[in-house]
């Protein structure tokens, strides 16, 4: 009977992990609610908004938070909450597309160059030097003047740019890991490079690879509200939380501190526990802490 | 060693060239054509003639391969061109506004390594203790908090409540350096403090994948002190992710933090780039791009150097 | 001793205090100007760089980043200001009142007929400074002049027909200066005059590479010291400038302050936290949203407002549906409620009737109240007509247009929602796209511009105003207005040597063109600008020629001790 026990625990790994995370990791697992509350209002946002993103209302205009208003009103009268709400959509679509896009691509390029070394790594890292000389405000100027400012080019050229710069993180890993004993043991033996590369190594680079996608999730948040500060981001009246912060949230922010608080306790919070979130999932993976505490 | 740097010098030219080209044509790409931009400056609009005599004034009627072979002869004899608005070489500008993005970043990236490096090691040493946690959570607050949003409360909030605001005055580093460092001081230390944040948790992560390696254990097993472990070994080997975030954070800081020298007044390349592609200004934007580019390589080549010098397992050549 | 006894002693003590006070205040109307100092100044637009130091650049910006040390023929003459007791506020951005021009540069000049000639007599004594390895110290001479006008002339750059009007310029002897034209033209002193690129630059400058900052030598009060792109120009004083300045019935050499420095400063934050700091003396622009706060925060600055000078507008491609129609065009400004917009967008800081003619253009600008009934309709809120209207011209169910605006003017992406969402209540959708600066303004200028069209259009001045937005195929006429009899209109008013009569044919054409509605007319803002109170003689000024403040700033002086003992 404890066998059947044993063994029904151990089917699951995702569990074991989910429980080790509950009970060895609690700061992180809060992290990680938040995270989802912020998920959970991005998706139902059309449900849960009280009022409409864009329903101006001039009689209304910069109301302090009231019962009627729980995060105030902007200088069009919209209601604040609402619009963090649809910030978040906005901030969980760019966040998440923008990491996975971006730590793909690292991966890839800095898998690549790391492992294989020699000319491979030479020419990758040209090309890798090549781009990330160029200033990335050019890049995007031209796409948007292009284009036209919107979300698909701005989580496009994002994704670009912080996947081909993160690439080094990786293959500085790379580098170390390689050099590890079980490593060389797997190609002594014979092992194919794409079993050494997905069986091996990956496993001892997850860490770093998981850190760079949760940080990638709060700097593409960020970037895109430093993007909105200079005019190039996602334009209004699209409520992201970087241009709410940076537009009505600066010229109010006497006359309604509500205008820059809200989205900007959103958007930090949204960075903070996808940080710790990360922290703790890299605390949790690293296989040189598998059985230690 | 020396050929190696010498191989990646030279590899620096075909990489240069190429994204050089791709620039070039980007840029003339994005419609809102200079001569456009110009003639509706003035309020009397341009006939055909008068546009053609301005194209022509400026150099932009030749065939793009034409203006790219002159540009790039130009520079092998130091010249950059000359700005499209201001009819000044594009050389003298760039030179008078790299000091001020050098010594930002320099200044930034010194305050940000200081605040980090400690905090990320000494994190490490003490894992999961309060102060660890405490650490932790103050640099991750750092980091999310966008830079503008600092930056714009270090500005504003001290002139109202004590009347003080940043020097918005620049002078430069040779002429007069305490004026210089009273106006650099505030944007160099939000700059950094952004920084460190980056760092050190980078620090502390690679930090405690070292301390659990064989070679501590080796250490610790032959009884070296704790001092002596970590900065013999444990701290050089971490410092390799560490090393390649500085050489990641200093092309920013070369092309310039454009939203802290906008706040904060600062005559760098970010702001010049920034006009430069709004006014679409060829010339500028392709010799900022030159130049940017030429120092985020050579940061490259020492960072990569520097990985040999680090870790005795990487020095392969 | 206690509180209570002591209060017969304050109240005499306050009472002193209110006399002295009051009779220093008597005396402050004759104040002794002070020598020395450093002004800090954010101009009109304290966002933008200086754009170039040459004339023959033709730099809108010209003026105003050049006006301490390039001089001009003529500028305002500020004894006519509203601080002096006359009728001007000199703050439009490219217009001076007939009688509120003086020679500058020009001792006199007199107007002859048959061929339109002027003859300008320039001041005797004018010199310009010495420039080591420019120019020796020399007088200023017609020849100047001349060259000065045909550098411009010849310019690749010049504004094509802008001169068009000139036979010849010539130096008829030392000191003076003969202008022979084809014809009148009402705008000759405004193109080369007192206007945006009518600065004197000596042949030696133009030689040395007029380009170069450190070339420039002009015969102004200031002389250009140092310059650092991006961050500020500073002026040093021209010890043996020739003007002098009267207050209080004597006369004092100017200018006053040692240095003059022009700061760039793009974020808005950063430029009011300067102002509230005293790094700026003077900011001659605010919005209407940040006074408040300042007025709080900094309760010693002194204010003054303006209608701001250029006009906020949605302009309408009337060559293409269904904006050809007036019904509809006229029946959006009816669906628009600008009165609300004034009210409660601009807190009241704004005027519903301001563009194309400034209020402050006397003798070309009627209020709303003096319009025609047609005019005054379309700034009434009044959706129920726009609804009709519409459904007159076919369109019971609305329809959609697209509208561009630039995302680099905060206020207008702000203002655009709210405007469609009146439009939205009688059925119009508009379709928002934002575009970044230089593919905004080339969409206007290679006319490929939306149907809708979120801009601000500067005055400059009446002649031009109408000229640049409502002549065919000009480069500022979003709406591609085109009415060949306005044309004629336009044409025979700047031949017109009768400035009554000009006057007339103005206010004519602009009932007609604001009737006719090619735009969505909104509120023209109103704009501010502050100064501490240790500047002196100046009241708010803000040009005293095209986009030209430098005379202005030239007569100000500081009181150092107040400045130090506000702790400053």
């Amino acid at each position: 009977m404890q066998v059947t026990q044993e063994l029904k625990v151990a089917s699951s790994p995702t569990r074991q992990l989910l429980s080790r995370l509950w009970h060895e990791k609690p700061v992180g697992a809060a992290a990680a609610l938040v995270f989802l509350l912020f998920v959970f209002c991005g998706i139902f946002a059309d449900w849960l908004a009280p009022y409409g993103f864009n329903e101006i209302s001039m009689l209304e205009r910069l109301k302090a938070p009231s019962w009627k208003h729980w995060f105030g009103t902007d200088n069009l009268g919209r209601d604040m909450l609402s619009r963090c709400l649809y910030g978040a959509q906005l901030s969980v679509i760019i966040g998440l597309s923008v990491a996975t896009l971006a730590t793909t691509i690292s991966v890839l390029i800095g898998l690549l160059s790391g492992y294989m070394g020699g000319k491979v790594d030479m020419v990758v890292q040209r090309i890798v030097d090549a781009y990330m000389s160029f200033p990335e405000l050019v890049i995007l100027i031209a796409v948007v003047s292009v284009i036209g400012p919107g979300m698909p080019q701005i989580i496009g050229i994002l994704s670009l740019v912080l996947g081909i710069g993160g690439s080094r993180i990786i293959r500085s890993a790379v580098f170390s890991a390689r050099e590890n004993m079980y490593v060389h043991a797997a190609q002594s033996i014979g092992a194919s490079t794409r079993r050494v590369l997905w069986h091996h190594l990956l496993p001892n680079i997850m860490p770093p690879i998981i850190v760079l996608f949760t940080t990638r999730v709060g700097a593409a948040i960020l970037i895109e509200s430093g993007l909105s500060f200079l005019g190039l981001g996602v334009p209004p009246p699209a409520p992201t939380w970087g241009g709410l912060l940076s537009g009505s949230g600066r010229t109010y922010m006497f006359q309604g501190p509500w205008l820059a608080l809200a989205p900007g306790l959103c958007l930090t919070a949204v960075v903070y526990a996808t940080n710790v979130f990360g922290d703790a999932l890299r605390d949790l993976l690293d296989p040189r802490m598998r059985g230690a505490k | 060693m020396g050929a190696y740097v010498l191989r990646r010098l030279l590899a620096l030219i075909p990489t240069l060239l190429i994204a050089s080209i791709i620039v070039f044509v980007t840029i003339r790409m994005i419609p809102g054509d200079v001569i456009d931009l110009m003639l509706s400056q003035n309020d009397i609009g341009a006939d055909k003639r008068s546009r053609e005599q301005l194209v022509h004034a400026l150099g932009l009627d030749q065939s793009m391969p034409e203006q790219y072979l002159r540009w790039v002869g130009a520079i092998l004899q130091g010249d950059l061109g000359q700005s499209l608005w201001h009819s000044t070489p594009v050389l003298r500008e760039v030179l008078d506004r790299l000091p001020v993005t050098f010594e930002l970043g320099a200044l930034a990236l010194t305050i940000g390594l200081l605040i980090a490096l400690p905090i990320g090691v000494y994190s490490a040493m003490r894992q999961d203790t309060p102060g660890d946690l405490f650490a932790r959570s103050f640099a991750i607050l750092l980091l999310a908090v966008p830079s503008f949003w600092m930056g714009t409360m270090v500005m504003v909030f001290p002139s109202i409540w004590w009347g003080w605001s940043p020097e918005v005055n620049y002078v430069k580093f040779t002429d007069d350096p305490w004026q210089n460092l009273k106006q650099m001081i505030v944007p160099a230390l939000v700059l950094g403090t952004s920084l460190s944040a980056v760092t050190m948790r980078m620090t502390r992560t690679m930090m405690l994948e070292v301390l659990r390696q064989d070679y501590i254990r080796t250490a610790w097993a032959k009884g070296l002190q704790e001092r002596t472990v970590i900065l013999r070994h444990a701290v050089r080997n971490a410092l390799i992710p560490v090393v390649t975030l500085i050489g990641l954070q200093a092309p920013l800081l070369i092309g310039g933090a454009v939203i802290i020298e906008q706040i904060f007044v600062l005559p760098g390349m970010g702001l010049m780039m920034l006009e430069a592609v709004s006014q679409r200004d060829y010339p500028v934007i392709t010799g900022v791009f030159l130049v940017v580019g030429v120092a985020v390589m050579l940061i490259n080549l020492v960072v990569d150097l520097s990985y040999g010098l680090l870790d005795p397992r990487v020095r392969h050549q | 001793m206690s509180l209570f006894k002591t209060t017969p002693t304050l109240r005499a003590i306050a009472l002193t205090g209110l006399l002295g006070a009051a009779s220093l205040g008597a005396m402050a109307q004759a104040e002794k100007p002070q020598y020395g100092g450093t002004l800090n100044i954010g101009m009109v637009y304290v966002t933008l760089s200086p754009l170039s130091w040459d004339p023959a650049d033709w730099a809108w910006k010209f003026g105003q980043d050049t006006g301490l040390m390039y001089e001009q023929l003529f500028a305002a003459d500020l004894n006519k200001s509203v601080r002096k007791g006359g009728k001007y506020p000199f703050v439009t951005d490219a217009w001076l009142p007939t009688d509120g021009i003086r020679g500058e540069l020009a001792e006199s000049w007199k107007t002859m007929d048959n061929p339109f000639r002027v003859e300008v007599k320039l001041r005797k004594g004018v010199m310009f400074p010495e420039k080591p390895g420019v120019m020796k110290a020399r007088e200023l001479v017609a020849d100047d002049v001349v060259y000065s006008f045909t550098r411009l002339d010849k310019s690749p750059k010049k504004i094509p027909t802008y001169f068009d009007h000139v036979e010849k310029v010539e130096a008829t002897d030392k000191h003076t200066v003969l202008f022979t034209f084809k014809n009148y033209n009402a705008e000759w002193d405004y193109r080369f005059g007192w206007g945006y690129f009518s600065g004197i630059v000596p042949k030696e400058v133009s030689d040395a590479g007029a380009g170069n900052w450190k070339n420039t030598n002009g015969t102004g009060p200031f002389m250009l010291s140092d310059y650092v792109q991006g961050n500020a120009a500073t002026f040093s004083k021209n010890d043996k400038y020739w003007d002098k300045e009267p207050i209080g019935g004597q006369s004092y050499k100017l200018p006053f302050v040692d240095k003059i420095v022009y700061r760039t400063i793009k974020d808005e934050s950063s430029y009011l936290t300067s102002l509230r700091t005293a790094k700026l003396d003077v900011l001659e622009r605010i919005r209407w949203s940040a006074v408040d706060e300042l007025k709080k925060n900094a309760p010693a600055l002194k204010w003054k407002h303006s209608v701001d000078t250029g006009g906020t507008f949605v302009a309408l491609r009337v060559d293409t549906k269904p904006f050809d129609d007036i019904r509809v065009r006229r029946a959006l400004n009816m669906a628009v409620n600008k009165q609300e917009i004034v009210q409660q967008y601009y807190n009241g800081s704004a005027v519903l009737f301001g563009y194309p003619m400034h209020p402050d253009y006397t003798g070309y600008f009627e209020t709303l109240d003096q319009m025609p009934a047609a005019v005054q309709e379309l700034f009434k809120y009044n959706p129920g007509k726009a609804k009709a209207l519409l459904a007159e011209a076919g369109f019971p169910e609305g329809f959609t247009f697209k509208t561009q605006v630039c995302s680099c003017n905060p206020d207008h992406m702000d203002l655009l929602p709210l405007v469609a969402a009146y439009l939205e209540k009688v059925g119009v959708k508009m379709k928002i796209q934002p575009m970044e600066y230089g593919a905004f303004l080339s969409a206007m200028t290679t006319k490929t511009n939306a149907p809708g069209y979120l801009m601000y259009g500067g005055h400059s001045n009446p002649t031009t105003s109408i000229r640049k937005s409502f002549v065919t195929k000009q480069t500022w006429n979003p709406s591609q207005y085109s009415d060949p009899e306005l044309d004629k209109r336009m044409a025979a008013t700047y031949l017109e040597k009768d400035e009554s009569k000009r006057q007339l044919l103005i206010k004519l054409m602009t009932r007609d063109i604001v009737e006719k509605a090619p735009y969505i007319w909104l509120p023209t803002p109103i704009v501010y600008s502050a100064w501490w109170p240790w500047v002196k003689n100046y009241d708010g000024e803000l040009r005293a020629g095209a986009e030209r403040p430098g005379p202005i700033h030239a007569r100000m002086w500081i009181d150092q001790s107040m400045k130090k003992q506000m702790g400053f």
